[in-house]
């Protein structure tokens, strides 16, 4: 599957649907790794807009092309950049700046944008970081990069802790709601 | 009994403001021309008494607007009608500082730069600096995602703050932390202009101050040559810990204020500033020199006195360009950077269009346009068509791929251009989350959130690719 149409479709037409590689027969998947590739990159922005199915090693080629690099830290060359964003936490999310997904009725929609300050509407491309395609289709990004010197001091990060909160929990919940009414993700 | 009276009996002698006269130093924020007097101003010192007042306006269903230092530019603290203002001003105790972590658990009242002179003996700084620094409060940047003139090499508030404690219009607390797993509560509270949540305590990070700071002036006979200058620092691997650009009025007009040197002959003025390890500096020194051998003027701060003399002009470009007309009206627009020469002259020709003087400042490092619209309240609709030409530069930022607001916030201010940057459904979403955390909509309603049939009045609705979004919404 290549185009947006095709990914709206098959959200509207799905009863359920899971995100990623394929996790059980019965259940209908989607494979976002062949939707890649590079939307808008000029070296000057210090900005990379990116298909969700693009893997880091396809983006570090390019952008040490130009002697820039990723901001966050990555271990699997392999990984794509749309399945890093649905599993990360905030060092990661800081950047990030601006998404394009489609919700769970199969609406395309677009928040944040290309540039480096944003502040014009909630921050949704950072809240869906770490989401776990549970609450939307994260079709295309954009994140800020440095120039490589800048660039190099990141380091693998202690893995996120579960906020134990119960109002944390029901806000989760309820926020799923919004991008995802029918349950379609799963 | 009356709200103002139940806040009196629940609060210390004091703390609770009400009556027209006694409520005017709140009737607006930073944006002047938009006033209202509140019902009443509560003023809490404690998080059980920040508790108390919510749990009468919950009660009572008034709405809340909570306030810092009121030094906003967008309108997210000015009063609602029968509001009740919570000014968190009285919270104002660093709770505790950890050098070795490089943090400091601080009351929202604190003060910007309250921090950074508080932690300035460790060799530490809070980063993010809005030029309000002096006086805006650090719960008021974390409720605007508030930035400034560093952004570029240092983030906005969002990257600075390592957890929060707040309290949702019910008075339940909740902790959100950099490191919860799961979805981006904690981003999503920065920049949420008071909708949300009120923050009772917030963890900041603290950096390292640099061994070495330089600044570079650069005076350059044209626009364009100054926008490229900054597209080839960036371009040669340097990240600025500040790059600014002035046009020729703002040059003008700030050293007429400033006296910092800046060239009058000049058409457009960069400041670049290199900081780090004095090595580093001196080699990114040497690359961003032999960037801009172009330029007509060039000035390198030999010492700190110099280099904050040379920021002086930038940062009191505000008040110096406030000298030269009875009203300006600041715009906040933001862009990707190799639009920059290109939105200048179209500011230029909108100037002419509208007969209205325009002094330009930028965040040129990362696109954010700060134009200032000179304009009389005095004579009869100015204010309209200052506002009309402040829409123009916002559509032309949203039409080139920016913003309609890098880091001033949406307030009652920028409603309408909302409905320019978002479709329907956007905006539908951010009013479901709004509902998701305040579903009596009690905290500071009306505000950030366009209502959509405004939008669809204006006939601003967010087109995208020729279809509008939701055709069955009524066009007036």
């Amino acid at each position: 599957m290549k185009s947006i149409a095709e990914f709206q479709q098959l959200i509207k037409e799905s009863e359920q649907i899971h995100i990623g590689g394929a996790r059980s027969e019965s259940l209908e998947n989607i494979d976002m790794s062949a939707y890649s590739g590079i939307v808008e990159y000029h070296p000057e922005e210090l900005v990379i807009t990116l298909k969700a199915g693009t893997s880091i090693a396809e983006i570090e080629k390019i952008l040490k092309k130009n002697n820039q690099a990723l901001t966050f830290y990555t271990d699997n060359p392999e990984q794509t950049i749309g399945a890093l964003y649905a599993s990360s936490g905030a060092d990661f999310a800081d950047a990030i700046l601006g998404v394009q997904i489609i919700n769970g009725k199969g609406q395309l929609m677009n928040f944040g944008g290309q540039v480096m300050k944003n502040v014009a509407g909630y921050d949704v491309s950072r809240l869906l970081v770490g989401s776990k395609g549970r609450l939307a289709l994260i079709t295309q990004m954009s994140f800020k990069i440095l120039p490589t010197a800048a660039a190099l001091n990141h380091q693998k990060k202690p893995k996120p802790q579960q906020n134990t909160s119960a109002l944390h929990a029901s806000l989760t919940q309820k926020l799923k709601q919004i991008f995802d009414p029918y349950g379609v993700f799963v | 009994m009356s709200v103002s009276s139940q806040l009196s009996h629940a609060l210390p002698k004091g703390s609770v403001i009400y009556g027209s006269e006694n409520t005017r130093a709140f009737e607006c924020d930073g944006l002047s021309v938009y006033k209202q007097k509140p019902m009443a101003v509560a003023l809490p010192k404690s998080v059980e008494q920040v508790k108390a007042v919510l749990k009468i306006c919950r009660r009572t269903k008034t709405p809340v607007v909570t306030r810092g230092a009121g030094t906003g530019l967008s309108g997210g603290a000015t009063p609602l009608e029968g509001c009740v203002v919570l000014g968190l001003s009285k919270m104002t105790q660093i709770l505790s500082i950890d050098v070795e972590k490089q943090l400091a658990v601080v009351e929202p009242g604190v003060r910007n730069l309250a921090i950074s002179e508080a932690v300035a003996e460790h060799g530490l700084y809070y980063a993010p600096d809005p030029s309000s620094q002096i006086a805006c409060t650090i719960g008021g940047n974390v409720a605007e995602n508030s930035g400034g003139v560093h952004c570029l090499k240092y983030g906005l508030t969002v990257h600075n703050v390592e957890a929060i404690k707040m309290l949702t219009m019910d008075g339940e607390e909740l902790i959100l932390s950099r490191s919860d797993e799961g979805l981006g509560l904690l981003a999503l509270m920065n920049g949420s202009e008071g909708l949300l949540g009120v923050i009772t305590e917030i963890t900041v990070k603290l950096t390292r101050k640099p061994a070495l700071a330089k600044l570079v002036m650069a005076g350059f006979d044209t626009v364009r040559e100054c926008a490229n200058a900054v597209a080839d620092i960036i371009k040669a691997g340097i990240v600025p810990a500040g790059l600014e650009m002035m046009d020729k009025f703002a040059i003008e007009a700030s050293e007429a204020f400033a006296h910092a040197g800046y060239p009058l002959d000049a058409e457009a003025l960069l400041l670049c500033e290199l900081d780090g390890e004095v090595e580093s500096v001196e080699a990114e020194l040497e690359a961003a020199l032999k960037i801009l051998a172009g330029a007509s003027t060039i000035k390198v701060s030999e010492n700190e006195a110099e280099r904050l003399l040379l920021w002086k002009g930038r940062k009191s470009a505000f008040p110096a360009v406030g000298r030269l007309a009875p009203d300006y009206y600041c715009m906040d627009g933001t862009i990707p950077k190799r639009h920059l020469a290109g939105v200048l002259e179209k500011i230029n020709e909108l100037s002419e269009h509208y007969q209205l003087r325009v002094a330009n400042v930028f965040h040129a490092g990362d696109g954010n346009l700060h134009p200032l619209i000179l304009y009389n309240a005095g004579k009869p609709g100015e204010i309209d068509k200052a506002e009309a030409f402040g829409m123009d530069i916002l559509k032309h930022c949203v039409a080139v791929g920016g913003s309609i607001t890098g880091e001033h916030g949406v307030g009652i201010e920028k409603l309408d251009a909302m409905c320019v940057q978002y479709s329907a459904a956007e905006i539908e979403v951010f009013h479901q989350i709004k509902a998701v955390f305040d579903p009596q909509s009690l905290l500071n309603p009306g505000k950030a959130v366009p209502e959509l049939h405004r939008c669809a009045e204006l006939g601003n609705m967010h087109v995208h690719h020729g279809e509008l979004p939701h055709p069955e919404l009524d066009r007036f």
